[in-house]
């Protein structure tokens, strides 16, 4: 068993739980903020279809994700939504594995894992850099770009070709590789709140208000009449 | 001293303003809109202004949302203080500022909730978008068409100044005429009748431009045997506390209404079709007026198919035979879930009904949404806009496009004369009071409650 260096001990577990730690810190400041906001409320009496409720509408829009025929958006780009898929795929695998290399390594030791999550992340790169050439290229997403936008993009792009690298988690042939994916996993932690990879702390609130509101009002879930004719 | 300082010095006392007034009106739901964006550019095509205005960026829902987001940012979100250059955040400040602002949020958008729907985060653009459009009034920045409006219903009660000599005169005239059409001097236009089963609102837009629905309706309430009436003031459903984001405005009109209902006793609040209307009085009016209502209210639509499903009406489809199509107001089906009655009372009153697609929540707006009609600077960025409501029209194949909606009427009519499209617009009550068949005997006594 190869015997890892103090530094690349240090930084897929130190360093790893000190930025977990910020990054929790800095969410929970961040949900705290939020709630200090009043909620609006509906106080008239329901409307739509009897059938469905508030419950209902927020149950339903917290599972939009998994249902690409739910939004004429997604039906009408299914391409985008396989990529979307892909590409967030890889962040769980990716995250998973910055926690399985330290502490289970033999979960993820089988040359089919490897080569699965290999296959996952190499994917999600071609993916991100779709993506980025889409942001420069595509006026209507160039305009709304912000430099936090191409930043965290290309930093996933980075992060995913390291994690190609990392996955088969063979220090001994080498511990650059691990050493840059650990790094930088860190810096994600701690970069992730103050950027828009943050998105995914707001999904849950984001998508249950609109959800309760829109299911209340019989709106959710979306009673599809069609986009032609039968 | 850095430029930021300069102009944060000099700051106009209306972006003072507005920044206080944003402070005080954002909500939860709003901040959580405003943070989650992750500008995927879904919802691009999802608007009826991109799909009309091929490459002009400044149309696109993200891109408008990115003119409200900014100065959040910039004023309340923390990563925008901090890092304002990183995230695209930037405060407002000259008085320019505020009329692009206005452009955007007034000129740029009906509050459709099109997008809305079609965002995976569920940023709900159209709520904050409303917002933005209450800033602005607070200063007075807004188009002069809506400044007119909502002056009208804040001091003659209702949104187009309609005098209580004119509304009166008009509904004397409304019953003069039934009672003529249908020789029966006993139909008449109740007012102020108290402890009724039915209080009947209407819009403005009604007795300025179109009695004969009233008169229709009036008909219809009366064949059906129903004991209603109308009231002398807090008459107007409609409001424009709704598209100009004026929570005071639309809590007054619609407390108005409600008033009225609880002075005369009366058991339902009926209103007729209008969809901003409806949704202004039925859902968002205990909301802005935080108060709840003791009696329950419904759309017209719902109170005329009950009477022909009870057999208190008689109705005769074969009185309609052209093609029709249904237009479903944004207002009602995106933010009410109010769908499915419009078509099912269709069904028995006109023999071809072709639906129109897409439709129910993922309708096109009629491009007259928001406040648009009342918006004359913007009226060729309308028509323009309205290019995708037209080709829906017109692959129905449809002689006749029925909606629930007043400004839907005002807003197909105004689109199918640009377009020459040769339909007529119309609304349900007229296709009722067309397929009705007026008893020979007497009229039905109501159900027994």
């Amino acid at each position: 068993m190869h015997e890892l260096s103090p530094l690349l001990a240090f930084v897929q577990d130190q360093l790893q739980i000190a930025a977990l730690l910020f990054m929790a810190v800095v969410y929970a400041l961040k949900i705290r903020w939020i709630f200090r906001f009043p909620a609006a409320r509906d106080r008239q009496e329901r409307t739509g279809d009897p059938a469905t409720s508030a419950r209902k509408g927020a149950a339903y829009s917290l599972v939009n994700v998994a249902m690409p025929w739910a939004m004429p958006s997604t039906r009408q780009h299914l391409l985008f939504y396989t990529q979307f898929v892909i590409f967030h795929l890889a962040v769980a695998a990716s995250i998973t594995m910055s926690f399985l290399i330290p502490y289970a390594p033999e979960t993820i030791a089988s040359s089919a894992a490897v080569r699965l999550l290999q296959a996952l992340f190499a994917a999600a790169v071609l993916v991100g850099l779709w993506r980025l050439i889409r942001r420069v290229r595509d006026p209507y997403i160039r305009a709304i770009s912000t430099p936090d936008d191409y930043f965290s993009l290309s930093l996933l792009i980075v992060w995913f070709g390291f994690s190609i690298l990392a996955a088969p988690n063979q220090p001994q042939e080498g511990e650059w590789p691990l050493m840059v994916y650990f790094v930088l996993t860190a810096f994600f932690l701690v970069y992730v709140p103050f950027s828009k990879i943050s998105h995914y702390l707001y999904y849950p609130f984001a998508r249950w208000y609109l959800g309760k509101t829109l299911g209340y009002r019989g709106v959710y879930p979306v009673k599809r009449g069609g986009e032609t004719p039968a | 001293m850095t430029q930021r300082t300069t102009m944060q010095a000099t700051r106009c006392w209306k972006a003072e303003r507005v920044i206080e007034r944003l402070h005080e009106k954002v909500t939860r739901q709003m901040v959580l809109s405003l943070e989650a964006c992750v500008h995927c550019g879904l919802c691009t095509d999802q608007c009826h202004y991109v799909l009309a205005n091929p490459g002009d960026v400044t149309y696109a829902p993200a891109y408008k949302a990115g003119s409200i987001r900014k100065f959040f940012k910039a004023h309340i979100d923390w990563t925008g203080r901090l890092f304002p250059w990183w995230v695209g955040a930037r405060g407002l400040y000259t008085d320019a500022e505020l009329e692009d602002l206005k452009d955007t949020v007034f000129g740029k958008c009906t509050n459709c909730r099109r997008c809305a729907l079609n965002c995976p985060m569920g940023v709900d653009q159209a709520t904050f978008n409303r917002m933005a459009r209450g800033l602005l009034t607070y200063v007075g920045v807004m188009p002069e068409g809506v400044a007119v409006a909502a002056k009208d219903q804040w001091e003659i009660g209702n949104q187009m100044g309609v005098l209580p000599e004119d509304y009166l005169e008009t509904l004397q005239w409304m019953e003069e005429e039934l009672q003529s059409e249908y020789g029966d001097p006993t139909i008449s236009i109740p007012l102020d009748k108290p402890d009724c089963d039915v209080v009947y609102a209407i819009n403005p837009r009604e007795i300025k431009y179109d009695p004969r629905t009233v008169a229709e309706a009036a008909a219809i309430f009366h064949f059906a045997g129903e004991n209603w009436t109308m009231t002398r003031v807090g008459w107007d459903m409609t409001n424009f506390g709704l598209f100009n984001g004026d929570d005071e405005l639309g809590a007054a009109i619609a407390g108005r209404v409600y008033d009225e209902v609880e002075r005369l006793g009366g058991k339902k609040l009926v209103l007729s079709e209008c969809g901003h209307g409806y949704r202004s009085t039925r859902c968002e009016g205990p909301n802005w007026g935080r108060r709840t209502t003791p009696f329950p209210m419904e759309s017209s639509v719902v109170t005329m198919l009950r009477y022909i499903k009870e057999g208190r009406i008689q109705v005769d489809k074969t009185k309609n035979t052209e093609p029709v199509t249904y237009h479903d107001s944004c207002n009602n089906a995106r933010s009410c879930g109010f769908f499915e009655e419009p078509r099912e009372l269709l069904s028995y009153v006109v023999t071809d009904f072709r639906e129109m697609y897409p439709n129910r929540a993922e309708n096109y707006c009629c491009t007259g949404g928001g406040g648009a009609m009342s918006m004359s600077e913007y009226s060729q960025r309308r028509l323009k806009s309205a290019k995708i409501k037209a080709e829906q029209l017109q692959a129905t194949g449809a002689k006749i496009v029925v909606t629930s909606c007043h400004n839907c009427v005002d807003g197909l009519f105004d689109l199918i004369r640009h377009y020459k499209l040769g339909m007529e617009v119309r609304l349900l009550v007229n296709l009722v009071a067309k397929a009705l068949v007026a008893p020979a005997g007497p009229l039905p006594a109501p159900p027994l409650a």
